[in-house]
């Protein structure tokens, strides 16, 4: 089974496709320089997908709740 | 001392300059404009034009930005490293208010980290056509990424462009403040010659191929497409770019940050248990080298034993002075991994010129952030003492600047 995945959907579409789009600009010969270029371009997708899923793994639902919501009883804090 | 400078926008000769003789206006820092009117309230209707208007700037002349230059491939942690670095000099660091959701810089109160990628000078879809990778210098606008930075540090705003890394597209730009602390980050803070002149630090992250491998797999081999013959594709058709622009750029580095694997378990190449080595130039202005119980002594010392139960593969360290592209370094080195904090403190104890301002600060900001990755290793370490390191440099920075007359600040 695929584990889940936390990427928003559009970010890892792209890495999909760019990883496509890579092979085939590659078949012609390893080293292109459109070849560099499109391996370059996965890179930086699959660097920004990791990030987005950084920052989604990052969020607590009761903080983010909180956030909006600051007067609840599960949620107030005082210092003193 | 503050010195600020008022200039007419009437093109009259009404330049001034008003010092004031204080001595505490380090906090004074970002130039300030203010506009405002002198004219007698004028009787005649829409004769505002004839009213004179000043704009006064002021930097706090002699305090200016310290830029620090931080070099390192694409899924490399430098993001953990500017989390870190930015934890020590106190705050969270985020991104803009309410700017573009898609921006790289990230604020607190006393850094300011951008993102060289806003420097590129070709989008997604130009380097496709011209077949040229981010890497290479074509695809960078250095003339721009000079004058932003050379304004920042001369305590003008700018208006950086945002490569939005989501649509692969240069967005509207955004404004950025003169901040205490400027870092650049990304793959040519010391490419050109220019703008490495304007650095006050440098560093690189300069990781194996083995372990970039293994820290790649990490990343993507959950996200869907990616395969073991995909990222090292990706690796290996990014190779020759990397070797000719990005790597060279370590001879220039103030401290190099080197991540190998592990020598404590023959054939590891799980790139979990690492080796991690900090190279510190010798002579640079304000930055004394961390060592190890006796400075410019060779030392191997592992730390496991009566006083310290580590468990397998332990802790190994090393300390020596070693010659790095020409130049005098110290290196320190770690090979293995913590379990647990005592080890830490111990370890602390041990080390020297750590620029600490309190016994076991090391280990408190390691433990403030132990869930990023490499708290328990080398990396996390080492990039936590250069974030000391970095305070140290910019507080004496600031105390020197603060001793100039501004006079002779200006000529």
């Amino acid at each position: 089974a695929r584990p889940v995945l936390a990427t928003p959907e559009k970010i890892s579409e792209k890495v999909e496709e760019s990883i496509k789009s890579a092979e085939e600009a590659c078949s012609g010969g390893g080293d292109s320089a459109e070849c560099a270029a499109a391996w370059d371009e996965v890179e930086e997708l699959s660097a920004a997908a990791s990030h987005a899923r950084d920052k989604q793994k990052e969020s607590d639902p009761l903080e983010n709740y909180c956030k909006d919501n600051p007067e609840t009883e599960e949620c107030r804090t005082y210092d003193n | 001392m503050a010195a600020c400078t008022v200039y007419s926008t009437q093109s009259l000769s009404t330049n001034c300059s008003i010092s004031t003789p204080s001595k505490t206006q380090y906090g004074f820092h970002q130039r300030q404009v203010v506009f405002y009117t002198t004219s007698r309230r004028n009787s005649r209707r829409g004769s505002s034009s004839s009213s004179s208007r000043y704009v006064i700037t002021c930097a706090a002349g002699d305090s200016q930005t310290v830029v620090i230059g931080l070099a390192a491939d694409s899924g490399c942690g430098k993001s953990t490293f500017m989390r870190r670095l930015t934890s020590v000099f106190g705050g969270a660091a985020e991104p803009p208010k309410g700017g573009n959701p898609d921006s790289n810089t990230l604020i607190s109160d006393t850094t300011t980290v951008i993102c060289l990628d806003d420097y590129h000078s070709l989008d997604r879809t130009g380097r496709k056509e011209k077949g040229v990778t981010a890497l290479d210098p074509r695809a960078n606008n250095f003339d721009l990424m000079y004058d932003q930075v050379k304004a920042l540090k001369e305590g003008i705003s700018v208006q950086k462009p945002i490569y939005n890394h989501v649509t692969g597209l240069l967005d509207p730009p955004e404004l950025i403040k003169p901040p205490k602390i400027l870092v650049i980050e990304g793959l040519h803070p010391m490419f050109d010659s220019r703008v490495r002149e304007l650095l006050d630090f440098s560093i690189y992250l300069d990781i194996s191929n083995e372990v970039k491998f293994a820290w790649k797999i990490q990343r993507d081999m959950a996200e869907r497409g990616h395969s073991l013959e995909s990222i090292k594709a990706s690796i290996e058709a990014r190779k020759p770019d990397f070797e000719a622009y990005i790597d060279p750029q370590k001879q220039y580095a103030d401290a190099v940050i080197e991540v190998l694997p592990t020598q404590l378990i023959p054939d590891d190449n799980e790139g979990k248990i690492l080796r991690v080595r900090l190279i510190q130039k010798e002579g640079v202005k304000y930055f004394s080298p961390v060592y190890l119980f006796d400075d410019g002594s060779t030392i191997s010392w592992i730390p496991c034993g009566r006083k310290l139960t580590c468990s397998y593969p332990g802790i190994k360290f090393f300390y020596g002075p070693e010659t790095y592209y020409g130049n005098e370094v110290s290196v320190v080195e770690m090979d293995g991994q913590f379990d647990r904090l005592d080890e830490l403190i111990y370890v602390e104890s041990h080390l020297s010129n750590l620029s600490t301002k309190f016994y076991g600060e090391v280990t408190q900001q390691m433990l403030k952030h132990a869930d990023f990755p490499g708290s328990n290793n080398g990396t996390g370490l080492f990039q936590t003492i250069i974030g000391l390191k970095i305070r140290d440099l910019y507080e004496q920075l600031i105390a020197t600047k603060a001793e100039t007359p501004v006079g002779a600040a200006k000529a």
